[in-house]
């Protein structure tokens, strides 16, 4: 049996949220690793869920949120920009594969984008393997 | 009982004893020495002053697992992690070390409350203990001779070892001793001038000198609780204090701890962690007051706890004068220098 | 040529004891003799006879801007800061920890300090490298000039060079020693959070005895939580009993902000932290 990835997705309800749902009404097929929770925000993005993630067993995480400029509450992608971007630095300086977390800026009519990514992202986790590094094995 | 073995021997002692059940024996690693269990008979390094983390953590160890249970699942299917300890062999204790034992035994054992985790690890353990160099001039933090403990001192060891040039004595104490020294066949039978030697370096020890104040336990106990209300004095002496915790956990007369329920993955475990009285949310209420918000009051609780209310309730001081709170202080606050500003106050 | 530890130490006590009876100050946060001279106080000097009992040498490495939180708003409070020292209190401004107006700050250029347990003079490999403060009131000796400007991320070329399967074996082994007592959160100036996010139970981040999932968690978010606030003084590794190089760490992460968002911690009390900023024309690249 070959390995199916678990995805973490989060996704910013304004944008992201409602491209993912555009992508559902559309018809649109991707793969189903991904459990997709949602947030009003990118901004609400605590650092700590990706570490925690990884910890319980994901083998990736995906954010979504608006295109910076297009927050629904103004700025808040703009600090999650900064923010997601020193998680990026801090997984890659520990060792972890850089390729299991991800941000992408997907607007709510980007339902085709959202598809695509999550294909896109799960046949990099795919082929990555099961995450090891970060996994608490009890 | 009096046996000797080369030093350069100690590793087939080493694997001697773990044929006989655990061994747990100072190794060195990256930041000092530490007690670990020994899985390789060549790791065992008797070239230390003392270890960096006491030895307490063999009978109460930082983490210990006791239910396991499944989330929603009828309380009745929880498990209880029972705890039956093989022979274990403590080796290498200071003297300072092996009286904790005895302090902590007070609580663990004493209070009528037994705790089976710590006492059932007591029994299954014999201790090996082991002087200090007394060519070797104490470490400037020390002072265990200042609470009556020689530095050659044999109580509370089964097996109480000194080295003698480059050949290491082993002498029985008590039965458990007797029993595990005669079951050594790689040790040799002690010479004439040995037994000697041995009995002199314990007297030398009781003259050995380390920093030394006199601490008379019911004094420095009145004087505590003179103080208590000198908020001054405490906050002078509490000046650079970080209220980290450090201390607490290298003390090997320090034993609270916090029992939690921890979950992952739908199930969980009931465990025991060290807990230490200078973490700020010690003692938080679940009403949200904090008793001890302040970090003098914390101090002072630790102070007060080993050096007052300690000998009020059980006797003796709760402190061995080892040291390594004071090693290990991000900013060298020295419990010795407190106790000796507060006789003097 | 740097000032001796003797002068700044004379200079120390006379500008400690001219605040205190001019009543400038309320309190200056300072060093005293500890058990032995190898192993000195952090001090805080109450009154003119006080400062008598200030000293300053090459051991004298505690940041002492960690205790500024300690004392209520609007205390005046002089301290005594080495350049590091100098940026933590620079972020606390910032971070409206601390009023400037509420300081006065005695800046000490150094040359020299020393780890007390190692006997190694302390650089750029283990702290951020400047010789002079980069705030101050008062300047306690010479401004340093002429010594070799060294990069404090220097230190971190061999882990960069490391493949990941590396770097995971070297942090999995060093995080491992953990034995999570919170010396490292107390020694930095910056973790002032009460209650810090580890000693939360609902939610519970981290599993709280030492092991790879909590130390994971702490070790990685308190990286993260210091991000753009870490002024490289190197504290947090000096405190550890167990010696492990956190600093290294919060270099990295400090190299990579001063890299993505053009500014370093604590170097001007105009700036805000990295994080608690944007610009609009941040890159898409950071996110790579």
């Amino acid at each position: 049996m070959s390995f199916e990835p678990k995805i973490l997705g989060i996704a910013c309800n304004w944008c992201t949220y409602t491209g993912a749902d555009l992508a559902g009404t559309t018809r649109l097929q991707y793969p189903q690793n991904t459990r997709v929770v949602r947030v009003m925000c990118s901004s609400r993005i605590n650092p700590s869920f990706i570490f925690r993630a990884f910890q319980l067993g994901a083998d990736g995480v995906l954010v979504g949120g608006c295109h910076p400029g297009d927050c629904h509450y103004n700025t808040g992608n703009l600090y999650a920009r900064r923010r997601l971007a020193v998680v990026k630095k801090i997984l890659e300086f520990s060792g972890m594969e850089p390729g299991r977390f991800r941000v992408e800026w997907i607007s709510a009519s980007e339902g085709n984008k959202f598809a695509e990514v999550v294909r896109e992202f799960t046949q990099q986790i795919r082929e990555l393997g099961p995450q090891t590094k970060f996994k608490i094995t009890n | 009982m009096l046996k000797k073995i080369s030093v350069d021997k100690i590793s087939d002692l080493a694997a001697r004893l773990m044929d006989k059940g655990t061994l747990v024996a100072p190794v060195r690693e990256d930041a000092g020495h530490n007690f670990r269990k020994i899985t390789d008979a060549g790791q065992v390094d008797l070239g230390y002053y003392n270890t960096l983390m006491s030895p307490k953590s063999v009978f109460l160890p930082q983490k210990e697992d006791f239910v396991t249970y499944i989330a929603g699942r009828p309380l009745e299917e929880a498990k209880c992690i029972e705890l039956n300890p093989e022979p274990t062999f403590l080796f290498g204790v200071r003297p300072c070390d092996v009286r904790s034992f005895e302090i902590m035994d007070i609580h663990f054992i004493g209070t009528g409350a037994v705790d089976p985790y710590w006492s059932r690890r007591r029994e299954a353990t014999t201790i090996f203990g082991y002087a200090f160099d007394l060519n070797r001039p104490a470490e400037p933090t020390d002072f265990y001779t200042a609470l009556g403990i020689g530095a050659a001192d044999p109580e509370g060891s089964d097996v109480f070892m000194i080295l003698k040039g480059d050949e290491l004595l082993l002498k029985a104490f008590t039965a458990k001793g007797e029993k595990i020294l005669s079951q050594m066949d790689i040790l040799s039978e002690s010479g004439a001038d040995d037994a000697s030697y041995f009995d002199q370096t314990v007297a030398d020890g009781r003259s050995f000198k380390t920093r030394f104040i006199n601490i008379d336990a019911q004094a420095v106990a009145k004087k505590f609780e003179e103080l208590f209300h000198n908020a001054q004095f405490w906050e002078k002496v509490s000046d650079g204090c970080l209220s980290c915790g450090v201390c607490t956990f290298v003390c090997p007369t320090c034993y609270c701890f916090d029992i939690c329920d921890e979950n992952l993955f739908g199930g969980g475990t009931r465990r025991r962690v060290w807990d230490a009285c200078m973490f700020t949310d010690f003692t938080l209420e679940a009403s949200g007051h904090n008793p001890r918000t302040k970090v003098y009051q914390r101090l002072r609780q630790k102070i007060c706890h080993k050096y007052s209310y300690h000998i009020r309730k059980y006797g003796p001081i709760s402190c061995v004068g080892c040291g390594r709170c004071t090693r290990s202080c991000p900013v060298n606050i020295d419990i010795f220098s407190i106790v000796d500003e507060a006789l003097r106050a | 040529m740097a000032t001796s530890f003797k002068q700044i130490e004379q200079n120390l006590k006379n500008e400690a004891r001219a605040l205190l009876e001019s009543g400038r100050v309320a309190l200056v946060l300072a060093y005293t003799r500890g058990y032995d001279d190898r192993h000195p106080l952090p001090y805080t000097a109450k009154c003119a006879s006080d400062a008598d009992n200030i000293i300053f040498n090459e051991y004298c490495n505690a940041n002492l801007a960690r205790y500024l939180v300690r004392h209520p708003r609007g205390t005046k409070i002089a301290i005594a800061v080495k350049p590091a020292d100098s940026r933590a209190v620079v972020v606390l401004i910032q971070e409206e920890k601390v009023h400037r107006d509420d300081l006065i700050i005695l800046g000490i250029p150094v040359l020299g300090m020393k780890n007390h347990k190692t006997d190694e003079i302390i650089d750029s490999r283990t702290t951020g490298g400047l010789y002079n403060p980069v705030l101050c009131d008062i300047l306690l000796g010479e401004e340093i000039t002429g010594e070799p400007i060294v990069s404090p991320y220097d230190v971190l070329a061999p882990y960069e060079a490391m493949d990941k399967e590396e770097r995971w074996a070297f942090w999995k082994k060093e995080l491992e020693r953990c034995i999570r007592c919170y010396a490292c959160r107390k020694a930095c100036p910056m973790c002032y959070c009460d209650p810090c996010f580890i000693d939360l139970d609902k939610p519970r981040w981290g599993e709280k005895a030492p092991g790879p999932g909590g130390n994971l968690m702490y070790h990685l978010t308190r990286f993260h939580h210091l991000a753009g606030r870490c002024i490289d003084c190197g504290e947090c590794y000096r405190a550890c009993p167990v010696d492990i190089p956190l600093h290294l760490f919060h270099k990295k992460v400090a190299k990579e902000c001063e890299e993505m968002f053009g500014l370093a911690a604590g170097m001007s009390i105009d700036e805000k932290p990295a994080l608690v900023d944007f610009r609009m024309d941040d890159s898409d690249a950071i996110l790579e």
